[in-house]
């Protein structure tokens, strides 16, 4: 932000950094372990008078200097360029904090140039005990000057105590001091070694050559035990977030933590040659490979080393871009692009979206990122839609602190995705086409105030069923409706019928064939352990069926349902027909019509990229559910993609318990719901109904549109009874408080609606759902445009549930209320009574049943007192019905 | 308004005139110790295409270029302590350049031990390698002269938008080629001062000796001569604002001038005169005084941004204890190891 960014796209700043940093590191920590080999070989060539292995120290000590002093010492220099070309404000930082401990390496740096230039040049030309003084003084030198360095390199990952004191020493002796030089000093060791053998393959001698390759053997395998300690000591001493990222979530440390694991194989496995005589060339070519494998192990090292850092250069200081993590508020306040020193553009406006995306991309982002090589955005983001992008940005640095958060304003960060999405991945975006509902009409049955006895009340529990519809990847709603139903015998005093009749449902025309729209019935096996018939649901039931009394109602589970028709036209509510039939003469007593809602447009695809499945209309493409499997396998370690792509999808549910399709899941894995509403609040905060649109079909423009009942019209919102999604979230997490995921979902979870995180009430899903009575006090009507919560005021109890309460004479508040969330007086996006089909038949109003002063619908007369509730009667009828 | 502004700096551990001080100070040596190999290189080019064995002295070149290198890095660690914001950004803007620096020194490096090595066995290969190297170094220089006009004239520094991508260099700057010209010649002057000293201490045959350099330090004379012209144009080069600084417009600026004229005419004396002590310590004198002058007119440049009184200093005196500590035992260490070569068991 401070400096202008050295704009590489294509190699990217940190590549250049690696480059040379490795060769360099191998080359310094030889330089280190490479002074102790030079000087206790003449020793043991001294003591045992062997003038050919004092020769052989002679040629080495030449072939050191020249890498050693020449590429490793320019290549040191190398590496300050580099970090202060790519990342000059913590280039800045480490010099001016560590500026004489820098001074302090160069004066080592200085002796251990003049010891060895003296060594080379001096040997034959002294006396051996001088001239190994002179090995010594080498030794001790480079040993310091990794010390140095050492300290300072260990700050960036482990500053300690620093971040409070900003003390030197606090910094230099910081945690990770000790068991990085103890480590680096075995790796000094070994590398030692392997150049030895590479010197010693020239070597003529048989004999010599067999016995110095020996000889290195032991420099090489004699550290191996201490670094593989310090090593884990290492990963116990960085910070358990940096642990984490390393070896769980930033999947771009896998592939170098693979380098490093297979290298360290090859090269201890292979180095085992050195103790066997081959012939010449194979030591030489044997003596090459393993200094190939010695720069892979050395990349392997500090890569994982980066990697745990991130998204910080200096560990909890500065973030890799060069924002200190104090200044994001201030900078998301005031703009990014205010408030970068070097940026053309300072505000994002219609016409340079795309640019000022791009001027932000290269400040902010490009720090760690390529477009399309190492780290490249176009292969990281291309699972998501611009939408997703923006969802991503929110989220970034929150799941996941491999990454840090998202600095600008709202406005910056369309601009970002959009020159992702549009110049980077060079993507339009997907069609969704708006359903023409054309020109359904349902017949309303008949109903005889007169002559009918009996009065059938039938409804979805949920008002609205979504099937998750692509189970060749996974499944977490299989099509599965449900319906309940009441028979009341009309009388003064009506009676609720349990016995002695059935009830029979079935479809209306072209909705009869779900086994024709959904491939269910391939993966009913693998991802339920069933093996249905065709147009058969999971309980048993199809879609011509009878009910089963369950307590005071009948109910029919799990029927399989499809938004599809035979016509090829898309119908989210398909209307049954239901009748009563008396058991014993087989007379119909009563009839009428329901819709069972079921929605395939899950809105996972608004941010996943993949598109619908169905005529862009609705449905998981196959695209899309990959997209998600994949997001699950990266941020979780999973292999459902694969599976899946093996013939084996999962249900979400077998891990993740649900109490909506009966689930157990695991015990130390969030509840679904949960999971869900954790993970994305945080990359959908700071928004009203919009955040729930995005996934529910409840969006007024969607194809579904299933919030549809009185509510909607009077402007309130998911939000009024559910909660924003952060609440929401918070709600479903805090019932699973103690489990690790849960606490990480949500420590950047602010709450919307209640001012404290810990005033929220542990919820567990479709078990605890908003009271109506939050708002509709002793059963009032909100007149006052009332426009609260009833977050965090769950009906006490199952039973209290909305779908499940009754009145004192078993009458279901449902029943007469209709759905939820299509409570009667509800508006069918389809077809504008489609819901309200039974208070049209019975009362010829399209409000709730016995409104109006229809209590003759089932009393057959005009009651006058509140039989079921309070504030029935003799009240003013304000509340509209739909005409 | 700019799109773009001077980069906010860190603090800094001590009173800023330390490292002012130490850059001075270690930047001496590795200008000396720069041009001895690099008027000693192009010396060397030189006698190499007038058919001359100029070998002896340049022997050295690749120690040399060990000791430059590692005098380089002090002084480019404190010009960063000071002023590493206008460092950092110059130097990202010819950041492509300036990256080459590393490969291209590790070639010129690797070519002047070529030099060496191969002088007997073979020769071609021993005088591409020399030509190599000193081509190479002549880049550096001109890179490293790109970096330092363009650091203290942060005007300049809008070039970048028009390519972040690094590749630009400083071309436009007036004082760009005389300054590059400036350093090349003094370089030459103090190169073959080198030459002339290392005969002095050879143990060639007096009248070899002798001859060499009286030679050297000839050249070094006509260099300077040279260099009075070239300096001039350098120094006119500068806004004028600036030049006049040095022509009575700041007492310490004028001093200073004064000093390196006088420096420059004690110089020509003791060249044609062939006195190699007294051509030795004006020589220092006189690269001292650059220095200075170097310095000033930095600060000149930067005197509407910055100065390094700017910098906000949170003492922290033990770490420059440590330093001061090391400093000495790495000094005495160093005598020690030189001593050793000396002691009578070891000749």
């Amino acid at each position: 932000m401070n400096y202008p960014v050295w704009y590489l796209p294509s190699v990217g700043g940190g590549s250049l950094i690696a480059i040379i940093a490795i060769a360099h590191v191998v080359i310094a920590h030889l330089a280190v372990g490479g002074g102790l080999f030079l000087v206790l070989t003449e020793r043991k060539a001294v003591k045992s008078k062997n003038a050919a292995l004092l020769d052989y120290v002679k040629k080495h000590t030449n072939f050191f200097l020249l890498l050693t002093m020449v590429f490793g010492g320019v290549s040191g220099v190398g590496i300050w360029f580099i970090i202060a070309l790519v990342n000059p404000a913590a280039t800045s930082m480490l010099i001016h904090t560590f500026v004489f401990g820098w001074a302090v390496e160069w004066v080592f740096f200085i002796g251990e140039i003049v010891a060895l230039l003296i060594y080379y040049s001096r040997f034959d030309k002294m006396s051996s005990r001088n001239h190994m003084i002179l090995g010594w003084l080498y030794f001790i030198f480079a040993w310091l000057s990794l010390f140095v360095i050492n300290g300072i390199l260990g700050f960036m990952l482990t500053p300690g105590k620093w971040l409070e004191t900003a003390n030197f020493w606090h910094g230099f002796f910081n945690p990770g001091f000790l068991p990085s030089l103890i480590f680096r000093t075995c790796i000094a060791i070994i590398f030692a070694g392997v150049f030895g053998l590479v010197t010693a393959s020239f070597l003529k001698d048989k004999e010599l050559r067999a016995s110095v390759f020996r000889y290195c053997a032991k420099y090489m395998y004699l550290p191996v035990a201490v670094l593989a300690l310090t090593g884990l000591y290492y990963t116990r001493v960085i910070s358990e977030e940096a642990f984490l990222n390393l070896f769980h979530f930033n999947r771009e440390s896998s592939p170098f933590i693979n380098v490093l694991v297979i290298a360290s194989f090859l090269l201890f496995g292979i180095g085992l040659f050195t103790l066997f005589r081959f012939p010449r060339i194979l030591q030489k070519i044997g003596a090459f490979l393993l200094v190939i494998i010695s720069f892979a192990w050395m990349a392997g090292f500090e890569y994982m080393r980066e990697i745990a850092r991130k998204p910080y250069v200096l560990y909890e200081n500065m973030y890799s871009n060069s924002v200190r993590p104090e200044n994001n508020e201030k900078i998301s306040e005031v703009g990014f692009l205010k408030s970068a020193s070097w940026s053309k553009i300072k505000v994002v406006t219609d016409q340079n979206y795309i640019q000022a995306g791009e001027e932000i991309f290269r400040i902010q982002c490009m720090a760690c990122h390529t477009i399309k090589n190492y780290n490249g955005v176009k292969s990281l983001s291309d699972k998501l839609t611009q939408r997703g992008l923006e969802a991503f940005l929110t989220g970034m640095g929150k799941v996941n602190t491999y990454m840090p958060p998202f600095m600008g304003t709202e406005k910056e960060k369309e601009a970002l995705a959009a020159y992702i999405f549009e110049e980077i991945q060079e993507k339009s975006h997907l069609r969704s086409t708006e359903v023409n509902p054309g020109d359904f009409n349902t017949e309303v049955p008949d109903f005889s105030n007169a002559k009918d006895d009996y009065v059938l009340l039938v409804w979805n529990d949920l008002g609205m069923h979504c099937i998750s519809d692509n189970e060749k990847y996974f499944s977490f709603l299989p099509p599965a409706n449900t319906f309940n139903a009441q028979l009341f015998k009309r009388g003064s005093k009506p009676e609720l019928i349990k016995t002695g009749v059935y009830i029979t449902y079935s479809p209306e025309a072209e909705h009869e064939n779900p086994q024709n729209h959904s491939m269910f019935w391939d993966y009913d096996e693998a991802i339920f352990g069933v093996d249905l018939p065709e147009g058969i649901g999971l309980s048993g039931k199809g879609l011509t069926d009878t009910m089963d009394l369950q307590g005071n109602m009948y109910a029919a589970h799990l029927f399989p349902v499809t938004p599809y028709r035979d016509d090829k036209k898309y119908n989210p509510y398909p209307v049954f027909t239901i009748k009563a039939i008396d058991q014993t003469t087989g007379d119909m007593l009563a009839e009428t019509k329901a819709v069972a809602p079921t929605s395939t447009e899950m809105g996972c695809r608004n941010c996943h990229e993949g598109g619908w499945a169905w005529n862009d209309v609705s449905g998981m493409a196959d695209l899309t559910a990959q997209n998600i499997l994949a997001v699950h396998d990266r941020y979780n370690n999973t292999s459902l993609l694969e599976d899946a792509e093996n013939g084996s999808p999962a249900l979400c549910q077998s891990c993740h318990a649900d109490p909506a399709v009966n689930a157990q899941g695991k015990d130390e894995i969030l509840n679904f719901s949960a999971a869900m509403h954790g993970f994305h609040a945080n990359y959908l905060t700071g928004m009203d109904q919009e955040a729930c649109n995005l996934c529910h079909p409840s969006s007024v423009d969607g194809n579904t549109n299933c919030y549809r009942g009185r509510h909607s019209g009077t402007g309130l919102n998911c939000t009024n009874c559910h909660g924003r999604m952060e609440d929401h979230a918070l709600g479903l997490l805090a019932a699973q408080k103690g489990n690790e995921a849960a606490e990480r979902l949500s420590r950047n979870l602010n709450p919307v609606f209640i001012a404290k995180k810990e005033d929220i009430i542990p919820r567990q899903p479709w078990l605890m759902e908003p009271d109506c009575r939050s708002c509709h006090t002793n059963f009032s009507i909100r007149e006052d445009g009332f426009k609260g919560t009833s977050f965090n005021m769950w009906a006490d109890g199952f039973n209290s549930l909305y779908r499940n309460r009754t009145d004192a004479h078993g009458v279901m508040c449902i029943a007469c209320h209709g759905s939820t969330h299509a409570v009667y007086g509800a508006r069918n996006k389809y077809e504008l009574q489609r819901d309200n089909l039974q208070p049209l038949q019975y009362q010829g109003l399209a409000g709730t049943v016995g409104t109006h002063d229809n209590c003759q619908v089932c009393h057959k007369k005009k009651m006058t007192l509140n039989g079921h509730h309070r504030n029935m009667v003799l009240r003013e009828n304000i509340v509209s019905v739909v005409k | 308004m700019n799109n773009y502004s001077i980069p906010t700096p860190d603090t800094i551990p001590a009173h800023w005139i330390w490292f002012q001080v130490l850059l001075v100070f270690t930047f001496v040596i590795h200008l000396i110790l720069m041009n001895f190999i690099l008027g000693g290189s192009l010396l060397t080019v030189y006698d190499m295409i007038r058919g001359r064995k100029e070998y002896i002295a340049s022997k050295s070149i690749p120690t040399l270029v060990a000791l430059t290198i590692n005098f380089g890095v002090p002084p480019l660690l404190f010009v960063q302590v000071l002023y590493g914001h206008f460092f950092y950004t110059s130097s990202i803007i010819i950041a492509v350049p300036w990256i080459l620096v590393i490969p291209v020194l590790i070639i010129a490096y690797y070519s002047a031990y070529i030099y060496v090595k191969k002088i007997e066995k073979s020769p071609g290969w021993s005088k591409g390698g020399l030509i190599v190297s000193s081509l190479m170094l002549l880049c550096i220089a001109f890179v490293f002269v790109n970096n330092s006009t363009l650091a203290i004239v942060p005007d300049r520094w809008e070039v970048y938008f028009s390519n972040p991508r690094g590749v630009n260099l400083n071309i436009g700057e007036p004082t760009l080629f005389p300054r590059y010209i400036h350093f090349i010649i003094a370089a030459i002057a103090v190169g073959a001062l080198g030459r002339a000293i290392y005969y002095h201490f050879s143990g060639v045959e007096e009248k070899v000796k002798v001859l060499n350099i009286r030679r050297n330090l000839r050249i070094f004379a006509w260099m300077t001569i040279l260099q009075v012209a070239i300096g001039t144009w350098f120094w006119l080069a500068m806004p004028k604002e600036i030049w006049q600084l040095y022509m009575g417009g700041n007492l310490y600026a004028t001093i200073l001038m004064v000093t390196g004229w006088l420096l420059a005419l004690g110089i020509l004396h003791a060249g044609f005169k062939g006195r190699l002590l007294q051509a030795s310590v004006m020589a220092l004198l006189v690269v001292i005084t650059m220095v200075l002058i170097r310095d000033f007119a930095r600060q000149a440049y930067l005197g509407s941004f910055f100065h390094p009184r700017d910098l906000k200093n949170v003492s922290e005196w033990s770490p420059l204890i440590v330093f001061i500590l090391a400093f000495v035992v790495g000094l005495i260490a160093i005598y020690y190891m030189i001593n050793l070569i000396f002691k009578p068991e070891n000749q």
